[in-house]
């Protein structure tokens, strides 16, 4: 498959260097070997300075400092020099870019780099010169590819992989959770292996004491809950996220899905219908309402921060609370769903739990005096060396799988999940803005359809549920066809 | 009409050579008749403006119809054209054209003038006098210049864009680098006929109204009740209870929006207390809540802009004329009487403006429901939720959706409403009437 996609990128890009003579970067057609662009020839810009755009946390963890300080130690004889572009994340590449305003090299989630490579902002990159060519899945590096004329390129490297992650505390497991809770003895507690377990350990807890609760997420963010639907056989959009006429948010058995979503829901309170809880989350954690939610790695930090406020609280001395909250918290991949969807049933028969996701990476602008030297720039931030940095300091999951092994734990995992297809990485096509209020709109219905009385639920059987599920993709397709 | 085509026949007739060179050579009839700074000036104007034409104005006269016609490709390095630029540069090139149009009918006059000054054996008018005309009679004329000129450029301009933009079909997939187009009245025609649009349009507009006439009423009357209320001599400490509005007023609205969000949301206090008074969670803003939301928005709008009428009300109320309440106690009217007979009459001749701007902002007001209620999509309504006004579902087709020329006529539409409203009550209020009776 690699091979093919070599090939279709090599192919574009004779193409794109035949078609780049008749213009005026004709004089940079003379071509090395590579593909992408026709203006990645190979020779170095001298005096230049590449202005690039990193991720604020990059920033402000100090990564991102290191990186240019290495990169301009190792490029300082060829007279190339990378600083920070100093722009706001959000920029409008496509806007900015053709007038000098924007960056040279780009670091952005890959539904916002696609955004800009469909009207050609961004230029398609020579991958398979690049160190991390192999390490990386082909999913993810998918995620980056965009038809041009019936061509395959690539317009983006991954750098790190975002997925929802289950967060729970060890010390608000039942004391006897060994003999009660741990059915195939593998010492790991079933509640967080399985959400038929976590269902039931919800219920029990709530009913031990009103005031809390055990597995506690708004449904209100699509992007936590169409995990839900993929799991089931649902998808975004048809031809791995390429074709928008195919929405399929109902396909296959997509309304298990909201059945399960639906289970949970009646576990919580009202809270899950408005987005309280994902506000909430990291103080009810800490004070131990909550026993478990989802959310992305990236805020670990910030629930540990709360745990260790607690335990401070509560008289421990600072390294004390520190040491107990990193033992206490736990960060971890999804629990199993059961192949029926029921969570009450007898049936022990489980299937992974899908979950939405996205790759972060580096881009080059189209509209860069240097691309050469960005090249090398985005060849020296992805290598081996400066991504385990990355991952050390900024705590990120590489989409690399040498450094991911390297650093074990919730990245491994991450990769794992990424190599077996169960994160589903945001579709790359502009139609995907479409789908989050119609989205919400539904997980919102449903959530608050289990606090609804009898005679008035619209959501009583899958079938409903099926047909929900359908209105939704009708709004989308809706949304996205009514005005083209 | 005839009298016009009388003049021109006269004007073709008797005027002298000089004068018939004018209109091919600016400035040529000046130079004729001795005014030569005013003539190299006119001169110097064609002379650029023909340097403009060669250089792009024609370029961009033709790019306003055509909105280009080569894609940039920025892969294979074709620079091609950016439709939306064409297009603000076309309206430029237009205004432009007008400006010097201007001129050259001046040009013409002038040496027409001067030729008939001649003619009577009237000494002509030197170009230093006219330049010190215009700091004496047509001082007007050197002080709006450089005004009319910015109006032109920051404010015609782009609006004349958005007005324009109604007539293309940008926005959706057509963003450049693809290529524009001119669509005539087919957005205005979708936004009726088109299934989708037609019922959402209808309902959000006619809430749309109720919202912009309810929430004027009752900010006005709010507004007005806590100045009387304030104003009373029996009121203690007024001082310290006028600055609690203030306080209102100084936090920034969209901040007060979010806390109110919070405040009436399934985890808020609001909520909280009516579950430790056992009863059961409430959805104040949620999916189902049509009129609880609407009611929200309303009372919180209040409270945002109650304040403002109330200082403004203030300041009013201190100007009246307490004789004719004394006068009118005497005569036995009471407190109600001397409210709508006095009180009210004064305060709508005095504030019928600020309630008409008052009126728009609220028929405008994106921020209540955006915050209070955003991101959300209801059934029997296309890509709006039942608190929408047209601005925030103009939003939504228009910032989330990037439907830019539905947007623009949207907005279109919404103009042709308050303006009209505007207008009509305005003319029939005292304010426009009897504007030097009541002073």
């Amino acid at each position: 498959m690699k091979k093919r996609i070599m090939a279709m990128v090599m192919l574009g890009c004779m193409v794109l260097t035949a078609t780049g003579c008749g213009s005026k970067s004709s004089a940079k057609t003379a071509k090395t070997a590579g593909t992408g662009a026709a203006v990645f020839n190979g020779k170095l810009e001298s005096n230049v300075k590449i202005r690039v755009l990193e991720n604020d946390t990059a920033i402000s963890k100090g990564y991102f400092k290191e990186l240019i300080d290495a990169f301009n130690e190792k490029y300082k004889d060829k007279g190339i020099e990378a600083v920070d572009a100093n722009m706001d994340q959000y920029l409008d590449l496509a806007n900015d870019g053709p007038y000098g305003y924007g960056p040279d090299v780009l670091y952005q989630a890959n539904d916002v780099i696609m955004k800009y490579a469909e009207g050609k902002h961004i230029l398609p990159l020579p991958v398979e010169e690049l160190d991390c060519y192999d390490q990386i899945p082909e999913t993810a590096w998918k995620a980056y590819q965009t038809k041009k004329e019936g061509k395959t390129y690539t317009c983006g490297v991954p750098v790190n992989v975002q997925a929802p992650q289950l967060y729970y505390r060890k010390d608000l497991l039942p004391k006897d959770w060994e003999s009660k809770w741990d059915q195939d003895g593998d010492k790991v507690p079933d509640m967080v292996q399985t959400w038929k377990s976590m269902y039931a350990f919800s219920k029990e807890r709530h009913k031990e004491d009103a005031k809390s609760y055990g597995y506690m997420k708004s449904l209100n963010d699509m992007y936590f809950s169409s995990g839900f639907l993929f799991s089931y056989g649902g998808y975004i959009f048809g031809k791995d996220n390429t074709d928008p006429s195919d929405i399929g948010f109902a396909e296959g058995n997509a309304e298990k899905g909201a059945w399960v979503l639906s289970q949970l829901a009646s576990v919580m309170n009202e809270d899950c219908i408005d987005d309280t809880i994902t506000t909430n989350a990291y103080s009810k954690l800490a004070d131990g309402t909550y026993f478990a939610t989802i959310s992305t790695p990236d805020v670990y930090s910030t629930f540990l921060g709360e745990l260790e406020k607690t335990y401070e609280a509560e008289g421990d001395t600072k390294d004390e609370a520190e040491k107990k909250a990193k033992d206490n918290l736990v960060m971890t991949t999804l629990p199993k769903l059961p192949e029926s969807g029921s969570l009450t049933d007898q049936s022990d028969k489980t299937i992974d739990s899908k979950s939405m996701g996205g790759v972060n990476g580096y881009a080059i602008s189209s509209y860069t005096k240097a691309p050469n030297a960005c090249l090398e720039f985005v060849k020296f931030a992805t290598d081996y060396k400066m991504i385990k940095k990355r991952a050390e300091m900024l705590g990120i999951a590489p989409a690399r799988e040498d450094t991911a092994k390297k650093m074990g734990g919730t990245s491994s995992q991450i990769y794992e999940n990424l190599d077996k297809g169960n994160i589903v990485l945001m579709p790359s096509i502009t139609e995907v803005a479409q789908i989050w209020t119609p989205g919400k709109t539904f997980f919102v219905d449903l959530a608050k359809d289990v606090f609804r009385t009898d005679n008035k639920k619209k959501y009583k059987d899958e079938g409903a549920m099926k047909k929900g599920l359908k209105d939704m993709c009708d709004q989308i397709r809706e949304a996205i066809t009514t005005l083209q | 009409m005839k009298s016009k085509g009388k003049q021109w026949k006269n004007f073709i007739q008797h005027s002298s050579l000089a004068v018939k060179l004018s209109m091919v050579i600016m400035g040529a009839g000046h130079l004729r008749y001795g005014a030569i700074a005013k003539g190299l000036i006119y001169l110097m104007m064609e002379v650029s403006m023909v340097c403009y034409f060669i250089n792009r104005g024609w370029r961009d006269l033709k790019g306003f119809f055509t909105l280009g016609d080569q894609r940039t490709d920025a892969w294979a390095g074709i620079e091609g054209d950016n439709s939306i630029v064409m297009l603000i540069m076309g309206i430029f090139a237009w205004i432009v054209l007008a400006a010097f149009l201007y001129f050259y009918v001046q040009n013409i006059r002038g040496a027409y003038r001067m030729q008939k000054r001649r003619e009577q054996g009237l000494p002509q008018i030197t170009f230093r006098r006219e330049l010190s005309s215009l700091l004496d009679q047509k001082f007007y004329v050197l002080v709006l210049a450089l005004p009319v000129a910015g109006v032109c450029i920051f404010n015609v301009l782009p609006i004349l864009f958005m007005i324009l933009i109604a007539f293309t079909n940008y926005g959706g997939k057509v963003v450049p680098p693809e290529l524009v187009d001119w669509v005539g009245v087919d957005n205005f025609k979708k936004l009726l006929v088109l299934s989708k649009f037609a019922p959402t349009f209808g309902r959000i507009l006619s809430w749309n109204l109720l919202w912009a006439v309810l929430s004027t009423v009752l900010n006005y009357f709010a507004g007005l009740g806590l100045a009387l209320l304030l104003n009373k001599e029996c009121v203690k400490g007024k001082a310290f209870w006028r600055a609690f509005p203030i306080l209102a007023y100084a936090i920034p609205g969209f901040i007060t929006l979010l806390a109110f969000k919070f405040m009436f949301s399934y985890g808020g206090p609001i909520n909280q207390l009516i579950v430790a008074h056992g009863g059961k969670a409430f959805g104040f803003l949620d999916l189902d809540a049509r009129w609880s939301a609407r009611l929200i928005g309303l009372l919180v709008n209040c409270w945002i802009s109650v304040p403002s009428i109330m200082l403004l009300a203030t300041g009013h109320l201190s100007n009246r004329d307490m004789t004719l309440y004394e006068a009118a106690k005497m005569d036995g009217a009471g407190r109600w009487k001397q409210f709508w007979k006095l009180t009210m009459p004064y305060m709508i001749f005095a504030t019928t403006p600020v309630l008409l701007g008052q009126f728009i902002g609220n028929f405008n007001n994106f921020g209540i429901f955006y915050f209070l209620r955003g991101g959300l999509y209801m059934d029997g309504y296309f890509l709006a939720s039942d608190t929408d006004l047209l601005i925030n579902w103009l939003y939504n087709l228009s910032i989330d959706n990037n439907y830019y020329s539905i947007g623009a006529a949207i907005s279109l539409i919404i103009f042709l409403i308050t303006s009209t409203i505007s207008l009509l009550v305005y003319v029939k209020s005292p304010s426009y009437r009897e504007e030097d009776t009541f002073q």
